[in-house]
């Protein structure tokens, strides 16, 4: 991600027709970004991009729907925006959109794994493919395609798909990617008494904190989600795991045709568990059977909320 | 709430692998179940009457009845439920006969089953409630699909019963494959003389509003109400001026145009008259062989004709046409018989189809009656009749019988002797299938008195030596490998469903079996009406059928379609979406999916976006329901709720509490 100062000019520019511009700016420590609201021209110089600017911002969008917002995205991120868009879950009228190009984003769990838990990180340093993490007096040298993001592995869409304003020059690289992760594979081995036993593992382990439905920028069911309801009573408030697993598959399910992989999930998911191993098996599905990859066309509908009397890939007549 | 529970054996049909007492025991310990009985046949007089008693002396507040498939009985419990003093939704039926004791026969699994399945039940009867019915004006207008026979009858009948009746008609003319035949058996009987007076009276009719050369675009709304809009294909000739004079077809120079009446054994002009009965007798302009539109010049049509109707730059243009019921009455295709390569179907001209048969043996066809063989004119004096060509045949998907080939075979043979008094007929035949009134004793009498050679076997090759052609087959009677010489050998094209059935029934919303013919919504009590309300069928469409039993439905849809508009009002069904404003976000994901439009975007008093379920246009399919992710909008009779309860009543959890 590079041109913050062509951004800022750029949002300084737009800011007095716009109630806030979100980005990100530099958090309680050296390693964390937060989100930042911009709503005064001051505000505008702690904006910050790179590689830590992970979160997805379109999360904060549908909440937003009245107001005039502007919005920095990275590739994934303006997917997502599409997606909404498709949705009519936001008015395109009412959204600025900064388009970046984005060179990958940290996984601050893979960090944590690969060094421990720091406390307070004194500064971080990106050079050639390196990420250098100082705290206390120690250096942590990491590579840093070991610890970005698994989307980021097998990123197609570096460049924002839409803007309305594109800060930076876009990268050209787009082919020759597979859209399968490496983990996908390996898990595709196992078995399927032993796939049931994986997952039983990680939900049992779910305390269903919402937290990966709270940052997921396509549920926008919020105060009416299925989960929290007894009218229709499909799980219990009832931690175990059969609820947990119940909840986790209602949220995929509700995805199909429309999650685009921004890995919100996973990243809020405080008991690290891989939410996003379903949603791209979800979405292979989706591909195979549909032809079809999510927040891509603002013109496009995703393929779970049209009728067609019958699909092309969905042999009816031939069993 | 307090449940009655009825286990039916239903004669030995469910008793005979069910114990059904156990199952009424069983049920006993249901929740809330009051009363449980099982009885001998419970949608008879005497069990309704059980049901309706038990709910007085029990206090009953819902009803499960374990018996049949809902599909035919859940109308006649409802309706005892409700001489009882209940709401008719607050009944549950459990199918364990189809379900259980017509698949399985060991008797402790099946048991276990029914108990399982009442339970289900009862459990879902614990969170009906009950439902209102909605009344709704009618659209006393018919909408006629089809203008052969059966669709011609319907049209009269409903017409006569004083119906605006709407008949569209995808050719030029009405008559369909009846305008096309000769005579009919098994009277033998000129077809274009009896069906032409019905031609004309529909023609006549004040009440009848014909289009011609048009199809069905979409069908919208629901039984009372439908929208239908109808394609009218360009003509390119303005049929309010058109007399039918016929000078343009004297003088187009386009003479060598495939004459589709006459199933290409003749030619026609481009610009043409289907024949000369043709209702309406209008001319039409066949832009594949017209030369104004093959080569860009020409136009004499347009010079000659004297009330200058035609117009080259015509359109297809779409009507919207509002009415309260539909009769399908598509009809049939015939069997490709090029598919059969052994008869030298579409290699040797003197393979013809019967159809073309037909139209060589009319007064009205291209030889004037005169039977000559395509290839050289000259007059046949052995004929080979091949049947079942496309019929009780699975090598080519048509495992069916057609049921009027052998009729009409028949009848052909003995109308060839009539035509050629020296000729010889041979019919290779499976069976002879002619259970017709008068139907056996015509074919007798083809075979007593006009000589015709029926020889039992199927043919295996039909191969040409000199100007003959040579027919190789066996004569499974005698044992024996038999060729026979023949002069022309017609082949006996077995009926299929119409091109473009199936794309129709989708318009429509009916079902169709695997072979494109509709299904009814019965095979023996419900024969022409289909399971979508208002919908109903006649002829062939339905299946293979002769004209009488065309006619025969043609006239049952009318009179159920009268009998339908006998009333001014209809109710409307229940079971459909019902959006829960509180919790809509108006995201209208179910707009989008809904196949029938009939979920639209409103406003509430605070102006949020909220979908709402507009009933008589709901047909309950639950898509919405589906797709809504935060389960906002509801299929009543058949909520989350409801269905979630029937799934925890059979599926406990498997998995251990962590």
């Amino acid at each position: 991600m590079t041109g913050l100062e062509e951004l800022k000019t750029k949002i300084l520019g737009a800011l007095p027709e716009l109630d806030v511009v979100i980005g990100w700016e530099q958090g309680y420590d050296a390693l964390n970004a937060t989100p930042l609201f911009i709503r005064k021209p001051e505000d505008v110089e702690r904006l910050i991009i790179g590689p830590l600017c992970a979160h997805n911002l379109a999360t904060y969008l549908p909440g937003l729907k009245d107001k005039k917002v502007g919005i920095v995205v990275k590739g994934c991120d303006s997917r997502a925006v599409i997606e909404l868009l498709q949705e009519k879950l936001i008015n395109k009228d009412n959204i600025t959109i900064f388009g970046l190009k984005c060179d990958g984003v940290v996984n601050l769990n893979k960090i944590r794994k690969k060094i421990g838990d720091l406390g307070q990180i004194r500064k971080v340093v990106f050079d050639s493919g390196i990420i250098t993490i100082t705290a206390g007096e120690t250096d942590h040298q990491l590579k840093f395609s070991e610890v970005r993001m698994d989307k980021c592995d097998t990123c197609k869409y570096p460049n924002a798909l839409l803007f309305d304003h594109f800060i930076g020059t876009p990268d050209d690289r787009q082919n020759g990617i597979e859209p399968e992760h490496i983990s996908d594979a390996e898990f595709e081995k196992m078995s399927l008494e032993d796939r049931f036993a994986f997952w039983k593992q990680e939900m049992s382990r779910c305390v269903r904190c919402y937290a990966c439905r709270n940052a997921c920028p396509m549920c926008v069911c919020r105060d009416h989600c299925v989960a929290v309801t007894r009218d229709p009573h499909w799980i219990s408030q009832e931690n175990d795991t059969a609820d947990n697993w119940m909840f986790q598959m209602i949220h995929v399910m509700h995805l199909t045709g429309r999650c685009v992989e921004c890995g919100e999930c996973e990243r809020a998911c405080p008991m690290d568990i891989p939410l996003m191993l379903l949603r791209r098996q979800m979405n292979k599905g989706v591909r195979d059977v549909f032809e079809y990859e999510a927040g891509i066309d603002p013109q496009g509908k995703p393929p779970l909320l049209t009728f067609k009397v019958e699909e092309d890939n969905i042999p009816e007549r031939e069993w | 709430m307090r449940i009655g529970v009825f286990v039916c054996h239903c004669g030995s049909n469910i008793a005979g692998t069910v114990d059904c007492e156990k199952v009424a025991a069983a049920a006993k310990d249901f929740p809330d179940v009051v009363y449980s009985d099982d009885t001998m046949y419970a949608c008879s007089e005497p069990g309704q009457q059980g049901i309706i008693e038990a709910v007085k002396e029990h206090k009953l507040t819902g009803v499960v009845v374990a018996s049949c498939s809902p599909r035919m009985h859940e109308p006649t419990f409802r309706r005892a439920v409700e001489r009882a003093g209940l709401n008719k939704y607050m009944f549950e039926m459990a199918n364990i006969r189809e379900h259980v004791s017509w698949v399985g026969k060991d008797k402790e699994l099946n048991t276990n089953k029914a108990i399982d399945l009442v339970m289900i039940a009862a459990e879902k009867l614990r969170r009906d409630k009950p439902l209102i019915s909605k009344k709704f004006d009618i659209n006393k207008r018919v909408l006629i699909i089809g203008g052969g026979v059966a669709g011609i009858q319907a049209a009269l009948d409903c017409a006569d019963g004083g119906l605006e009746v709407v008949l569209v008609e995808k050719t030029t003319s009405i008559g369909g494959k009846m305008a096309k035949l000769d005579k009919t058996f098994p009277t033998v009987d000129c077809s274009s003389c009896v069906l032409g007076p019905k031609m004309v009276d529909v023609a006549q009719n004040p009440n009848i509003t014909l289009h011609t050369y048009s199809e069905i675009e979409e069908v919208g709304g629901y039984v009372g109400n439908f929208e239908i809009k109808v394609k009218k294909k360009a003509t390119f000739v303005d049929w309010e001026k058109c007399t039918g004079c016929g000078l343009c077809m004297e003088k187009c120079p386009s003479k060598k145009s495939f004459d589709y009446f006459n199933e290409g054994i003749g030619t026609t002009t481009a610009i043409n008259i289907p024949f000369p009965q043709a209702i309406p007798k209008k001319a039409k302009i066949d832009a594949d062989f017209c030369r104004k539109f093959t080569k860009g010049k020409c136009g004499v049509c347009a010079k000659i004709c004297p009330t200058k109707a035609i117009d080259f730059e015509m359109k297809d243009e779409i009507i919207t046409e509002n009415v309260g019921a539909i009769i399908t009455a598509t009809g049939y295709d015939l069997f490709d018989f090029k598919k059969y390569a052994e008869y030298g179907a579409g290699k040797y001209p003197d393979v013809i189809t019967s159809m073309q048969y037909e139209r060589l043996m009319s007064a009205s066809g291209p030889t004037t009656g005169h039977i000559k063989r395509p290839s050289d004119g000259k007059e046949p004096k052995n004929i080979v009749f091949i049947q079942c060509v496309g019929s009780r045949d699975k090598s080519v998907n048509r495992p069916y019988c057609s049921g009027f080939c052998c009729m009409y075979t028949a009848k052909q043979a003995i109308l060839t002797k009539d035509h050629i008094p020296d000729s010889q007929s041979y019919v290779f035949y499976m069976d002879i299938r002619s259970p017709g009134k008068s139907y056996d004793e015509f074919v007798r009498r083809g075979i007593e008195e006009y000589g015709t050679e029926y020889i039992r076997g199927r043919v295996a090759m039909v191969y040409p030596v000199g100007d003959k052609l040579i027919v190789r087959g066996a004569d499974t009677l005698a044992g024996s490998q038999v060729e026979v010489e023949a002069d022309l050998v017609v082949l006996a094209v077995g009926a299929e469903s119409a091109v473009g059935a199936p794309q129709l029934a989708e318009t429509l919303r009916i079902s169709y079996d695997t072979y494109g013919f509709y299904m009814e919504s019965h095979p023996k009590l419900k024969p022409v009406e289909t399971n979508t309300a208002g919908v109903y069928l006649a002829g062939a469409c339905q299946g293979p059928k002769d004209i009488p039993a065309s006619v025969g439905q043609g006239s049952a849809a009318a009179a159920k379609v009268l009998a339908l508009f006998s009333k001014d009002q209809l109710e409307s069904d229940p079971q459909t979406a019902l959006v829960n404003a509180a919790r809509c976000i108006g995201c209208y994901k179910c707009v989008e999916t809904c196949p029938f439009g009939a979920i639209k975007e409103i406003e509430d008093r605070f102006g949020n976006a909220k979908a709402e379920v507009i009933e008589t246009i709901c047909q309950g399919c639950g898509l919405c329901s589906v797709t809504c992710p935060q389960s906002a909008i509801q299929l009543q009779h058949f909520t989350d709720n409801q269905i979630l309860s029937e799934v925890k009543a059979l599926c406990p959890s498997m998995m251990e509490k962590s």
